[in-house]
């Protein structure tokens, strides 16, 4: 069964971006073999196949900000992530991996989505 | 006397799994930065669960547009739920055709598709309105 990374579809700070980075890095283009995401938004509509896949799955969170709202939803949908990360922690152990804007995230910001990646794939991801 | 045009909400479904989320994600910013900075505003969907009572009242302070990547509409049903109706639904399919089958794309969404310009002159066209209807 693939595990399940899911971003936290922040629209107001870069970090918010960075998450989807990685999310992608993941489920679309370096291991697609293991990993997939599914919306958050759906999984905020009570969409029953959503809340089935975060419950029966390994869901590995990511958040822009300490809202954490991607957590907060698997856990109001029943399910328990993994992980839990929040970007700006994951910045303030590598502050040089400094995102740009919201619409660009520039190299720091890329090489953040690759810090990201490095720590899923180590806690587990890797199975 | 000039009259009090408030700011427009803008609320992005954003997606993760369709393209529709990411074109709709595009779109918003693309209004939010560039075409209508100094007139509207936005708020990330997922807040009006996971944040509190201040958050869950944009759509009550603010007229407010959702912008979705497909017909299930969870940014329109969700503000409805936990804010406010929202004054108008917009829906990516329209202008795309149904663009969740095509994932394999999902990642590749450019600010500056022609499908997300677009889209962000028909959001910056309803904020117009809105504005102008505004009593």
């Amino acid at each position: 069964m693939k595990k399940i990374v899911i971003p936290c579809s922040g629209i107001g700070k870069a970090f918010g971006t960075v998450a989807r980075e990685a999310t992608y890095r993941l489920a679309d283009l370096e291991h697609s073999d293991r990993f997939k995401t599914i919306c958050l938004p759906l999984l905020m509509s009570d969409d029953e196949e959503s809340k089935q896949s975060v419950m029966k799955s390994d869901v590995y969170t990511i958040d822009g900000c300490p809202k954490k709202c991607a957590s907060a939803l698997v856990k109001h949908a029943g399910g328990i992530p993994v992980m839990e990360i929040v970007v700006p922690k994951v910045l303030a152990a590598n502050k040089e991996h400094k995102p740009e804007t919201v619409l660009e995230i520039g190299n720091g910001g890329r090489l953040l989505a690759d810090d990201i990646v490095k720590i899923i794939l180590s806690h587990g991801g890797n199975e | 006397m000039m009259s009090f045009k408030p700011k427009v909400g803008l609320i992005s479904c954003s997606g993760e799994a369709c393209s529709g989320g990411n074109i709709s994600r595009a779109a918003t910013l693309e209004v939010l930065h560039h075409l209508r900075p100094n007139e509207t505003v936005t708020i990330c969907l997922p807040l009006f669960l996971a944040g509190d009572d201040a958050e869950r009242d944009f759509a009550k302070n603010f007229p407010t547009i959702t912008i979705d990547g497909c017909n299930k509409f969870c940014a329109a049903k969700g503000t409805a739920k936990y804010s406010s109706e929202p004054a108008v639904r917009m829906n990516v399919e329209e202008y795309s055709g149904d663009s969740c089958t095509d994932s394999e794309e999902r990642w590749k969404i450019l600010k500056s598709s022609d499908l997300v310009a677009d889209i962000a002159q028909s959001i910056a066209s309803h904020v117009d309105k809105l504005r102008e209807d505004w009593k």
